[in-house]
């Protein structure tokens, strides 16, 4: 199968031409470390505690701007919260978001994908079942009812939640990999030799799907996000500061564009741009690792 | 038929069921678990405009008796299967009386006409651009140009409808709408009203497809440089056939299967993944009613929604898995 | 996804592009309806480019407003009895009148359907007497057989609007003559006519005609219904068409008014009240003259609809620009636990709050403090006044910002603080949740600023956004620490109903539900007082004396901290229409939601 050699290729080989290091992945990669090392260095640099509600004027535009000062280089909003300081400190929490989900959902998957896959019968109609309940809940639901006993959300909490219900994706599509792997001769021939289970399944099929599970988690990781940010906009996010999605949706309450604050939309939904076209260039880098017939088409 | 077998079939059936009423249960018990009910998020809206309710604790008693929310849980619990058996969704709890039925027949269209058409007219732009992409004789400049259209895949959507908002609208100060703007915003009866959803569609379809198509064109690209290199293809060029003939015939009618999955259960998930950007824009959707619904505890608004959504999305899973092995027929759910 | 696949060598793509089906749905749908509700807005604004000469003939006899209260669910329903309607999309505006309208401006209770309502020296026996002449938008007669019908309904049935106040006082009602109906009281209640009939604060009690409704279910019955013209009231206006966004209504020649010379047909000939989904459409489609009047905006996009729009004006002619709403915003604590049932805790809080920053923040500058749980009108004001001639507010100083003293007060009660750290008192810290509804936008910006304030003065505050049921629900069981709320509203004209509310005889364990007193605050004392003020009419000198002590009372234990006064910033465009309710043109407040706006559509002019 094209992921064995792909693997064997990739793992330790002096190869030139890595299939992991096509443009795209890389490109991607940088710019979500790019975002996550800025937010870093912020983190050391300026005071985050402007990003809290009544630290700084009101409405005060960027620095190039006339009215703007360099005390807050990206101007602020109507709650008197620093532009710059929520992006220090929202970036982070959005790749946070992205990793928790990714992550949970990803050991879930890769859990009861195997189980569904490898054992079927009884194993992968509960575990289908399961997945497919999963997939009909709102988790804005879920959230308000959690929201109503935690002491003060935070984005931990938030990313659990949808975490909660994001596993039924990845199960699927690993069930699916599995299923198709399942049949292929070299799992058969180990199944003949009698090798236990686990064995079968973490040393001999875990890593041709590697390619598969990094596609997953970055698909995972992105659409986390994308429903985190989301459910921010509806109020129900981390509340002492907000993240990047909650900085946006409270803009758009606020009458930012109205009053002519882009700064105040703007600087986050850029920064947020960023981390998905990166997440999304990943993810085309990831799919030419995956189908090496990709790799010599242009466009 | 081929690739299915009756037992299959009957099991796959009652999977089904089962799926249904799983979720169903789980929904019913969701909305209560957290404090208050239907009458406190009325009576509290209440106060928000006369300032204060009189009698506040007397009209809660009342009507929670009404709606029979300090019956046993079992009993609520039968009532409502029973209600969903007959698909008689009752009153909305919080705006009685007025029926859940006909808030779900008013929001339904918005949340329909739009999403159908912009989920069809991404996967058709998203589909052909996949395929030109992964042609061998796709014209240069398309070539180009079609990875940057999908980097707009990659926005947040509700981001990019901000973003279009001030290009368009404060920016360049110009956007043409055909029709009066007025008459876009009310919903009259039959024509006039199907006429204004349309019209509200038409704009934002195209920005759909620009968003989204991205996705489609990937999937569609490695299907198609997959099956680029089978055999039947290189026969069916070697007999001299027309390229378009054989992209459309042989390449795309292969690789078209997973898109159709896709489709069909994007369809099926129409109306889950509305509720936020519905809200954030005052969208008279699905999607809007049932934030509405989960903010004032609502219960039977929340169980007639979620009751159409899990009815949609499971029915969706459950074709695409029966129909596959009748699409592919090297697909086959019989035992080895 | 499927079931044992078997696809011999093709590749199974179910993941597609890399992304997982789920995310490709939600992106998706997401897509689908994201840029969709923009082209409200887009057509909104595409508006703000169409030609203002095409506006016809027609036009300029139409009114058009704005509706702030999102989508109308049900356009269908018209019975103004149930919780479910909503009765300010134009139905008490334009379709029923009330009995008497309370001007907030000059402290007047005016008649409008009413003439007069008197209670004789027990102050429980009362007689109305309504105008002579009224009928209905079909012709038959307004009379004291609908009043004491519609009475009678809501003595029977406890879930119906108003039901529970009649049920409370109402001992027996009966008709005397054709326009005079004679309610007996249980026990004597100044406020009768005030409280319920005069629109105090929205809206007021409705009369139904008999005619109609004799014999329909109360609960259920719709009203509606094209063919008869129903709904039928008496307003001066007919439902000419209903729908989730869109109220239409066209005015009546034969409406009872002009008749019998009460007042002249209203100048507009057809209201439009239209639902506007996001503040940004409400200022576009106003910026466009196609509102001409907004219900309530934020100080940001008023100041933005201004520069726009020349012809907009507001309640006062410069900042703060709003009107002064009935209900002042608190921050409620829980007196029944520790450490906040200590007094000197709940000082400790007042001091730690610096209003003058919660304005300016929250509120962007377009509200005042409150230094007493009362709204900001002359009539109540003067009682306020009379605490400060008394010096209650140099004894207890309310709207000093002194952080010093509450450290002082803290570190008295044992609680130690290190640097910048929170206070703790035998390993616990000093914490305190604040509860705020995630649906009103004004609340919970105010509860962040306290929170920060507090977090500020080394108390771990956090503030916790919950969903309206959940939120309601739990201010009544008392299963909070603090909640940013309003619910010392009710006093508008008379000190006595906002102090009744924290009575110690409401108070109620938590986990039971409060009719009012929700702090659970116990004051026998001040209870005492605010009986002694119970049944002297209004206006008596005799309530000063007691009002007085009782205030004095409050001051000292601060139950809940009043913290700035509510608002409404209306805006009014001047260019078709004037005559407006202004703070300079004061005949009303300027309240177009509310049962008074009869008296503002009858004032207006077209400005040509």
């Amino acid at each position: 199968m094209a992921g064995i050699t792909l693997t064997q290729q990739a793992s330790g080989q002096r190869q030139a031409t890595s299939p992991w290091l096509n443009p795209k992945l890389v490109a991607g990669l940088v710019m979500v470390a790019l975002v996550l090392v800025l937010t870093l260095i912020g983190l050391i640099l300026w005071d985050v505690t402007l990003a809290r509600a009544a630290s700084s004027p009101l409405n005060l535009p960027p620095f190039w701007v006339p009215g703007g000062t360099m005390a807050h280089p990206l101007g602020t909003e109507s709650s008197g919260r620093d532009l710059l300081a929520l992006l220090i400190v929202g970036g982070p929490m959005t790749l946070q978001v992205g990793l928790i989900v990714g992550i949970t959902s990803m050991v879930i998957g890769i859990v009861l994908g195997f189980a569904a896959g490898y054992l079927g019968g009884a194993v992968d109609a509960v575990i289908r079942t399961l997945s497919d309940t999963a997939l009909t809940i709102p988790s804005l639901a879920i959230l308000i009812v959690i929201s109503a006993y935690v002491r003060q959300m935070d984005v931990t909490t938030m990313s659990l939640i949808v975490a909660l219900l994001a596993w039924a994706g990845p199960t699927r599509v690993i069930r699916a990999q599995v299923l198709s792997m399942r049949e292929q001769g070299y799992v058969r021939m180990a199944r003949l030799t009698a090798l236990p289970t686990p064995h079968i399944m973490f040393r001999e099929m875990m890593p041709n799907l590697l390619p598969y599970l990094a596609a997953s988690f970055i698909g995972s990781a992105s659409g986390g996000i994308l429903a985190a940010v989301g459910l921010e906009a509806l109020g129900l996010g981390p509340q002492r500061i907000p993240t990047l999605g909650m900085t946006v949706s409270q803009a758009i309450q606020g009458s930012a564009i109205l009053r002519g604050m882009w700064w105040w939309w703007g600087t986050p939904t850029i920064v947020l741009m960023v981390i998905f076209i990166g997440l999304f260039l990943v993810a085309i880098g990831l799919d030419e690792v995956v189908n090496p017939r990709l790799r010599g088409v242009r466009g | 038929m081929r690739g299915l077998s009756l037992g299959y079939v009957i099991r796959r059936v009652g999977m089904f069921f089962f799926t249904i009423w799983a979720s169903a249960t789980v929904m019913f018990f969701i909305p209560r678990l957290a404090p208050g009910d239907p009458v406190s998020a009325m009576v509290t809206r209440l106060t928000s405009q006369a300032g204060r309710v009189e009698g506040s604790a007397a009209l809660i008693t009342a009507w929670r008796q009404r709606f029979g929310l300090d019956d046993p849980l079992l009993v609520q619990y039968l009532r409502y299967l029973r209600g969903m058996l007959t698909f008689d969704f009752g009153y909305s709890l919080a705006q009685f009386p007025t029926e859940v039925g006909a808030m779900v027949g008013r929001a339904m269209p918005w949340t329909i006409g739009l999403l159908l058409i912009s989920t069809v007219l991404t996967f058709l732009a998203g589909t052909l651009i996949g395929a030109l992409m992964a042609w061998r004789r796709t014209p240069r400049l398309l070539r180009w140009f079609l990875p940057v259209s999908l980097t707009f895949t990659a926005i947040p959507f509700y981001i990019l409808g901000i973003v279009l908002v001030y290009v368009f609208v404060f920016a360049l100060g110009l956007f043409p709408v055909s029709g009066g703007y007025r008459n876009d915003l009310t919903p009259g009866f039959d024509f006039a009203f199907i006429n204004s959803v349309i019209q509200h569609g038409t704009l934002p379809a195209m920005s759909i497809v620009l968003a989204s198509m991205g996705f489609w064109a990937l999937g569609m690209r490695g299907m198609m440089v997959t099956v680029a290199g089978e055999d039947y293809l290189t026969l069916a060029r070697a007999k001299g056939l027309r390229p378009l003939d054989v992209l459309f015939r042989y390449e795309v009618r292969n690789a078209i299967l997973p898109q159709v999955t896709a489709l069909v259960l994007g369809l099926g998930g129409i109306v889950g993944g509305t509720v936020l950007v519905e809200y954030l824009f005052g969208y008279p959707g699905m999607g809007a009613l049932l934030y509405q619904g989960i903010t004032n505890s609502d219960f039977t608004v929340i169980q007639g929604i979620v009751f159409i959504l899990i009815l949609t999305t499971v029915t969706a899973v459950l074709i695409v898995d029966l129909i596959y092995p009748l699409l592919d027929p090297r697909i086959t759910y019989e035992r080895r | 996804m499927t079931d044992g696949i078997n696809t011999s060598g093709a590749k199974d793509t179910t993941t597609t592009g890399g992304l997982s089906r789920r995310a490709l749905l939600r992106n998706a749908a997401f897509t689908g309806m994201s840029v969709a509700p923009v082209a409200s807005l887009l057509a909104a604004c595409e508006g703000s480019r169409s030609d203002p000469a095409g506006e016809s003939e027609q036009d300029v006899k139409t009114l058009l407003l704005d509706h702030h209260g999102g989508r109308v669910q049900s356009p269908d329903l018209w019975n103004p009895l149930v919780s479910g309607f909503t009765n300010n999309a134009g139905f008490h505006q334009a379709l029923a009148e009330p009995l008497f309208i309370l001007n907030y401006e000059s402290g007047e209770i005016e008649p409008w359907l009413g003439e007069s309502f008197t209670s004789n020296d027990t102050l429980d026996v009362w007689t109305l007497t309504i105008k002579d002449g009224i009928t209905w938008s079909d012709g038959e007669a307004y009379d004291a057989d609908d009043i004491v019908f519609t009475i009678e309904v809501l003595l029977k049935n406890a879930e119906l609007n108003n039901a529970a106040p009649m049920q409370e006082w109402v001992d027996k009602v009966r008709k005397v003559d054709k326009t005079t109906v004679e309610f007996t009281l249980k026990k004597p209640n100044p406020r009768f006519q005030l409280d319920y009939f005069s629109v105090k604060i929205h809206s007021s009690l409705v009369v139904v005609p008999e005619h109609i409704w004799r014999g329909k279910d109360p609960l259920t019955f719709k009203n509606y219904d094209k063919k008869q013209n129903w709904p039928v009231f008496t307003g001066p206006y007919q439902l000419s068409s209903a729908s989730p966004t869109r109220f239409v209504y066209t005015r009546r020649g034969d409406w009872w008014g002009a008749k019998a010379d009460f007042k002249p047909l209203p100048q507009p000939e057809r209201l439009e009240w239209i639902v506007n989904e996001t503040e940004d459409i409400r200022v576009a489609r106003a910026t466009d003259h196609q509102l001409h009047s907004v219900a309530d905006l934020t100080a940001g996009a008023f100041e933005s609809l201004k520069a726009r729009n020349k012809d907009v004006i507001s309640w006062l002619p410069e900042k703060p620009y709003a009107w002064s709403d009935p209900c002042t915003r608190l921050l409620s604590l829980n007196n029944a636990i520790a450490p906040w049932n200590d007094r000197e805790m709940r000082w400790a809080l007042n001091y730690a709050i610096d209003r003058e920053e919660i304005v300016r923040i929250a509120y962007e500058g377009t509200t005042t403090p409150a230094r007493f749980f009362y709204p900001n009108y002359p009539a109540v004001q003067e009682y306020v006044n009379l605490l400060e001639s008394e010096g209650l507010f140099e004894e207890y100083p309310i709207l000093t910002h002194d952080p010093d003293k509450a450290k002082q007060i803290f570190e008295s009660k044992g609680y130690t603080r290190t640097g910048d750290g929170f206070y703790r008192k035998g390993g616990k810290e000093l914490r305190l949740q604040i509860d705020a509804p995630t649906d009103f936008i004004e609340i919970w910006r105010y509860a962040e600023v306290i929170g920060e304030q507090l977090q500020r003065a080394g108390i771990n505050a956090t503030v916790r956004k919950l969903a309206i049921a959940t939120w309601g629900d739990n201010l009544g069981n008392g299963r909070f620490d603090a909640v940013t709320d309003w619910s010392a509203c009710g006093s508008v004209t008379e000190p006595w109903l906002s102090m009744n509310l924290f009575h110690a005889r409401f108070v109620v364990p938590m986990g039971k539900p409060s009719e009012s007193n929700a702090v659970r605050w116990k004051n026998a004392e001040y209870s005492k007082h605010v009986d002694a003020l119970a049944n002297l009419p209004l206006g008596d000198k005799r309530i000063e004396g007691p009002f007085v002590a009782a205030a004095r009372i409050w001051l000292r234990e601060l139950p809940f901290l009043p913290i700035a006064h509510a608002r409404k910033l209306y805006a009014f465009d001047t260019r078709s229409w004037t005559g407006w309710a202004t703070s300079e043109n004061n005949y009303l407040q300027p309240t177009l939601d509310w049962a008074n706006a009869h008296k503002i559509i009858h004032s207006l002019r077209p400005a040509r």
